[in-house]
């Protein structure tokens, strides 16, 4: 009787996520990244991080480390996203799967970004950039910080896909990183994987007022921060129609392994500036980018377990990351002081940083930075025509990586 | 120019020149890579700076002709009103408000006038005091921009 009590109370004991916690080899590990999920929902609500975002991914990986036996198989199963895509693979995941792993399917399989690409479509004014369209090259000078980070990695010994998907991050677009390094690391080829890179993707999006301002202040001078630009004229509705349909041709043309992206951005774009499609916006820009965002978010946050993150690789993927984000913003930067000299002294080089994509942080901060300087200094809307430059800029980078690397 | 001819022939090569198993990537491939990807991304872009730049040109041109066709037409229609020197009226004769000056070009001078009274008229009431508008003209504030702009601008970007 005895017996069959103690055996009773062992087995539960056994089965239960102290005993994973304390007795399973690595338990610790998980009792880190749980938290880490904790720090990652104080940010998100006591700071308000990114809580669109932070929030649904700390919770996914507060899930996935929860150190019960059986939610592996309840919700998510990390082993499936090592194994290389295949029809068989794919019904695998339909038929055996969770429900966190039937929604990663829209991460792996490339929808999301494309379906976040559609809503920033219909939320963006690209009158900015048409008013001013010499900021596409403040925006492209910014893509630098992904390859040169290219080169960086590559030098660290890394393999072609996982440089391609750690130099995306210096794009400073969350859906960007996610396309391409889904599309890259395929769980054989890689310890890395797209959690891990829209993790350090978001963290440093999140990071800008941070990183930005010092690089900012210590490219220009004062006297450049104070310039003053004139204001920009207002576009045409015809041509914020036509801007669109001419964007999506001539990368499509160049680049079509962008076009996934760039088109769902501009037909996005295209739905808003028509004026005859309000329903359609409204669901683009509310609804399904909700949607979109809980799917993406926990599901991405579910692939963060403690073995994907607490490794000297994900170590490189954060240092690499920071690296790649400065290096983009110094580029931007750089370009905007050289434009500046040939203008003769009529651009403000702060414009410059906004290339990185991160909108509208990114022009936010260009603001900030240039009212400090001089109260009666309105950045902001010349700064937009960069920042949305960037976005445009990130997935031109991202299908020239795609052209590149096998996969 | 070595490494640019090898970067150029790698691009030739997309769609998949470089195995993403590949590991480490040669001295060129990085390179070429590097300075390949950058010049796309740039020579894209670029490219879009002269369309757009071209479509912004013809459409301020077709703005343009429009607009001063409409000009046309409506000087023609209806001859511009003698720019108004008067000043609106105030409740009571009362301490006097800033110093006059030439009178402002604007086209709608009536209803800016109207409105400042109006505004004035309710300072009148709320703190018992009398006011008259003697002059209006526009003040400039900083950097040439009008008040106005300015208060608009400030509003504009305060969230930010």
């Amino acid at each position: 009787m005895l017996n069959i009590l103690l055996d009773i109370l062992r087995g539960l004991w056994e089965t239960s996520g102290l005993y994973g916690l304390i007795v399973t080899d690595g338990g610790w590990k998980q009792l880190v990244m749980i938290g880490v999920a904790f720090f990652f929902m104080y940010l998100a609500i006591v700071w308000e991080f990114e809580p669109l975002l932070l929030l649904p991914i700390s919770f996914g990986m507060f899930l996935s480390n929860l150190p019960v036996v059986n939610i592996e198989d309840m919700i998510f199963h990390a082993s499936y996203w090592n194994e290389p895509q295949s029809v068989e693979w794919l019904w695998k995941v339909l038929h055996d799967g969770g429900l966190l792993d039937k929604l990663y399917l829209g991460v792996k399989l490339q929808i999301y970004p494309c379906l976040i690409f559609l809503g920033i479509g219909t939320m963006t004014d690209f009158g900015p950039l048409i008013a001013n369209p010499k900021s596409f090259l403040l925006g492209a000078a910014a893509q630098g910080g992904i390859f040169f980070t290219f080169l960086m990695a590559s030098v660290l010994g890394m393999s072609a896909a996982e440089c391609g998907s750690i130099a995306i991050i210096g794009g400073a677009d969350g859906p960007t990183s996610i396309y391409v390094s889904s599309k890259l690391l395929d769980g054989a080829n890689s310890t890395l994987n797209t959690g891990t890179i829209a993790l350090a993707a978001y963290t440093y999006m999140a990071l800008v007022p941070v990183i930005q301002p010092p690089l900012m202040r210590l490219m220009t001078t004062k006297k450049e921060r104070a310039i003053k630009m004139p204001q920009l004229r207002t576009p045409s509705k015809t041509e914020k129609i036509i801007f669109p349909i001419i964007v999506t041709l001539v990368v499509a043309l160049l680049v079509p392994s962008a076009g996934s992206l760039v088109g769902m951005l501009m037909f996005g774009n295209l739905l808003k500036e028509s004026g005859v499609c309000a329903r359609l916006v409204d669901t683009a820009q509310n609804a399904l980018m909700n949607i979109v965002t809980i799917f993406l978010g926990i599901s991405v946050g579910a692939t963060t377990t403690a073995d994907n993150v607490l490794n000297l690789e994900f170590g490189k993927v954060m240092l690499l990351g920071v690296i790649a984000f400065a290096l983009g913003t110094m580029c931007g930067l750089f370009l905007a002081k050289i434009m500046n000299w040939i203008s003769g002294g009529k651009i403000n080089p702060l414009i410059g940083s906004a290339g990185v994509s991160a909108v509208p942080m990114a022009a936010r901060i260009s603001q900030k930075e240039g009212a400090k300087a001089d109260p009666t200094n309105f950045l902001l809307m010349h700064a937009m025509g960069p920042n949305v430059a960037g976005v445009i800029g990130s997935a031109v980078a991202a299908g020239v990586l795609l052209s590149v690397i096998a996969y | 120019m070595d490494t640019m001819l090898k970067a150029h022939s790698l691009l030739l090569m997309a769609g998949g020149s470089i195995s993403g198993d590949q590991k480490p990537l040669t001295n060129d491939q990085r390179w070429g890579v590097t300075l390949a990807g950058l010049g796309i991304v740039i020579a894209a872009l670029a490219l879009l700076v002269l369309v757009i730049f071209c479509f912004g040109k013809i459409f301020d041109s077709i703005n343009a002709a429009e607009k001063a066709k409409a000009d046309r037409k409506a000087a023609e229609k209806a001859p511009k009103p003698a720019a108004v020197k008067a000043v609106a009226p105030a409740p009571a004769p009362a301490p006097a408000a800033p110093a006059a000056s030439p009178a402002p070009p604007a086209e709608d001078e009536d209803e800016v006038i109207a409105v400042i009274s109006a505004v004035v008229a309710m300072m009148s009431e709320a703190d018992g005091t009398t006011y008259r508008v003697k002059s209006v003209r526009p003040a400039s504030g900083f950097s040439g921009r009008s008040a106005w702009a300015m208060d608009g601008r400030r509003n504009n970007v305060s969230p930010f």
